[in-house]
């Protein structure tokens, strides 16, 4: 396996569906000529991203973006180790799957990619890597491979869709949460009496609030309640999106809120979802959601004893060494995070937690006189 | 018996997010925040001009930050987990990189406390860890004392150099012996975190507070506890001695800044200029009459106080 630099710049392919089919379609033909002779030496080349990018706030979009050297690699077989020929093999067979599913045109997850063979695949994330290189090197989305991670969000709420095959789905007469649908089968969303959109990073807490009804029976009227269950997923991101942009579209104030917990992941799900996330640089572009405030919670609130928690001893926690490190690497790497940054809260707050050594989830909450419910309605109204 | 302390000047928004340490010389106040640069401010001037900032001190911001007292030597901690030892020339604060060789930074020291000559640097670590260097052969260390593991919040040196304190996340307070290495007695400790240890300045007493909100002052001969002092509504960060070690000063989470009087154990005056927390409180060496101190925290400035004297 060879590896080297190129200089900055992003493949430039021109953005149709085809082009991935041809791709994949010519890489394979090619693979299997080589092979077909006596002697052949087969290689696949595939470009991935800068490993450490320069970061920056596109301020334009508001995206975090990035820019670097990418590299290229080259992987051939038999090549020089077993661990080259098995990574040849690996990306052969991604490969295959990807042109096997875009020929009948259906849509694979990363996972039933893995399944096909876990033995030769080792990890999820053996595949999920090469999905994304293959995605890269065409210049596109890993969605116009057809290739997904199972969507694991979950959405409830008032809004309609319209599905590409022309059917409407009108989530007020069933008002269920559902998984957050692929955007991949919606043509349209309409949000027609929401009045707000809350993401919550914690299931836990979603479920609470859908048992409770919160998404009918909010001080600030009907909403939309989802979650990405911890970090979001490209679905769930995607489908945020397109609600913004909805929401946009008609005219509609929809203010979008974030609550999550007090610690260095919660405030780096949220950053997620305002900025994007560092992995994924390329696509945030795409995904992210400008206008998200944060609504809570905060530890510097449940410190001050702005809460008025009960149980004030219990109230917070103290920060892991994990936590800790956390914080540091995002105050160090992230331009989300940067003194001079955008939210200079968001830093004042991961300070906070690291003079106090404290943390808190959103789950404190629950033990106020007056409820959860009742804090989302104060700190809505705080902001609308 | 009250006292009267006017506020008299103030370095207004001195760093772009929370100022969490002070530090003063006889002339200087050096201040620390949540940005990269270190802020030097003149006492000596009525308007306490910036005279030197210190770009990219740390990058991710610095917590500690301390003088010992002729203000030749400074070191400060950042959030990087990096120890930094700074000389002062020719009116100018410099980093000395021999002094310490990075050694304490390695180990997630958090608080420190320099000696009064600036020869030894004590260091308290997140995992409970004790250790003193020797900043005069390099940063040798010559201390490590093992206590319960609990992260280390506060540390302070008694003037003599003889006693160390230490204040820790689950209440422990450790006294050490410097020169003997040893604990002369186990204190009663806080129920809850301690956040700040201070010795006066005869190094008789030890204040400690935290988030149980009492002052506790504690006979450095016996290790008992010998006052209460109480008033503070919220979690106390910081605490300073006068330097006849007459008064305490005291800056808590809720903006609240207090002077107590060691001789009656109340509190002679109290500051609320701001809601947001205090980091930190200093009393600004006595060259001249009348005495004053300074403060800063979640307001981003440094503010300072002078009594009133011959009212």
């Amino acid at each position: 396996m060879q590896r080297y630099s190129e200089a900055e710049g992003s493949p430039t392919l021109p953005h149709t569906p085809g082009i991935i089919q041809k791709y994949i379609e010519e890489t394979l033909a090619t693979v299997l000529e080589e092979l077909s002779t006596s002697d052949g030496r087969p290689s696949i080349s595939l470009r991935r991203r800068s490993k450490k990018p320069t970061l920056l706030i596109n301020p334009m979009n508001g995206a975090l973006e990035g820019n670097g050297p990418e590299s290229r690699l080259i992987y051939s077989w038999p090549g020089k180790s077993a661990y080259e020929a098995w990574k040849f093999t690996v990306i052969f067979r991604v490969l295959a799957a990807i042109a096997e599913n875009l020929h009948i045109g259906l849509v694979v997850s990363r996972r039933d990619i893995y399944y096909s063979d876990p033995n030769l695949f080792g990890t999820q994330k053996v595949v999920d890597d090469i999905v994304d290189d293959v995605a890269y090197t065409v210049g596109l989305d890993r969605s116009a491979l057809n290739v997904e991670a199972a969507a694991k969000g979950l959405v409830v709420g008032s809004y309609q869709l319209k599905t590409s095959s022309g059917h409407v789905i009108d989530t007020q007469t069933s008002a269920i949460d559902t998984l957050v649908p692929s955007l991949q089968d919606i043509d349209e969303i309409t949000i027609s009496d929401s009045n707000w959109v809350l993401v919550v990073e914690k299931e836990a807490v979603y479920r609470r609030l859908v048992r409770l009804g919160y998404y009918t029976k909010a001080l600030a009227g009907k909403g939309i309640l989802i979650t990405g269950k911890g970090y979001p997923d490209l679905s769930t991101r995607a489908f945020l999106r397109k609600l913004n942009e909805s929401g946009s579209r008609s005219n509609k104030n929809l203010p979008f809120y974030a609550l999550v917990d007090s610690d260095p992941d919660g405030m780096a799900i949220m950053s997620t979802y305002k900025y994007g996330s560092m992995a994924h640089t390329s696509e945030n572009g795409r995904l992210n959601i400008p206008c998200l405030q944060w609504l809570g919670v905060r530890t510097s609130e449940v410190v001050a004893g702005a809460l008025h928690n009960d149980n004030e001893d219990e109230a917070s926690m103290s920060l892991t060494a994990r936590d800790r490190k956390k914080i540091v690497a995002m105050l160090c790497n992230s331009p989300v995070w940067a003194v001079e940054g955008p939210e200079p809260e968001w830093r004042a707050e991961l300070l906070l937690m690291l003079m106090l050594n404290l943390k808190a989830e959103i789950e404190i909450l629950y033990d106020r006189k007056d409820g959860l419910e009742r804090w989302i309605d104060q700190k809505m109204a705080g902001h609308s | 018996m009250s006292k009267q302390y006017l506020s008299c000047g103030s370095a207004d928004k001195a760093h772009s997010t929370d100022v969490f340490s002070l530090a003063v010389t006889d002339k200087q106040i050096l201040s620390a925040s949540g940005a990269s640069a270190l802020q030097v401010h003149s006492t000596i001037d009525p308007d306490f001009p910036l005279v030197q900032t210190i770009n990219g001190a740390h990058t991710a911001g610095c917590h500690h930050l301390v003088t010992n007292g002729n203000g030749s030597r400074a070191v400060s901690v950042g959030f990087g987990g990096e120890v930094k030892v700074w000389s002062y020339h020719n009116e100018n604060w410099s980093e000395d990189r021999t002094a310490l060789a990075g050694k304490a930074g390695s180990i997630d020291t958090w608080a420190v406390a320099l000696s009064k000559d600036g020869q030894y640097l004590a260091g308290v670590s997140q995992d409970g860890h004790i250790r003193v260097w020797d900043l005069n052969t390099g940063g040798e260390q010559i201390h490590d004392y093992e206590t319960k593991g609990s992260f280390g919040t506060c540390i302070d040196l008694s003037a003599d150099g003889r006693f160390l304190a230490t204040g820790h996340e689950n209440g422990s307070i450790y006294i050490f012996n410097t020169e003997s290495g040893r604990m002369p007695f186990s204190l009663s400790g806080l129920v809850k975190p301690v956040r700040a240890v201070a010795f006066s300045p005869g190094g008789r007493l030890l204040a400690a507070a935290g988030d149980s909100k009492v002052i506790v002052l504690y006979d450095t001969s016996s290790g008992e506890q010998v006052a209460n002092l109480s008033g503070h509504g919220a979690w106390v960060l910081s605490l300073s001695w006068s330097y006849t070690g007459e008064y305490l000063l005291s800056g808590s989470f809720d903006g609240k800044v207090k002077v107590w009087s060691i001789d009656t154990r109340t509190c002679v005056a109290t500051h609320s200029e701001t809601e947001r927390a205090v980091w930190s409180v200093k009393w600004l060496p006595k060259i001249e009459k009348p005495e004053g101190f300074a403060t800063s925290g979640a307001n981003r400035s440094i503010s300072f106080y002078r009594e009133v004297t011959g009212a």
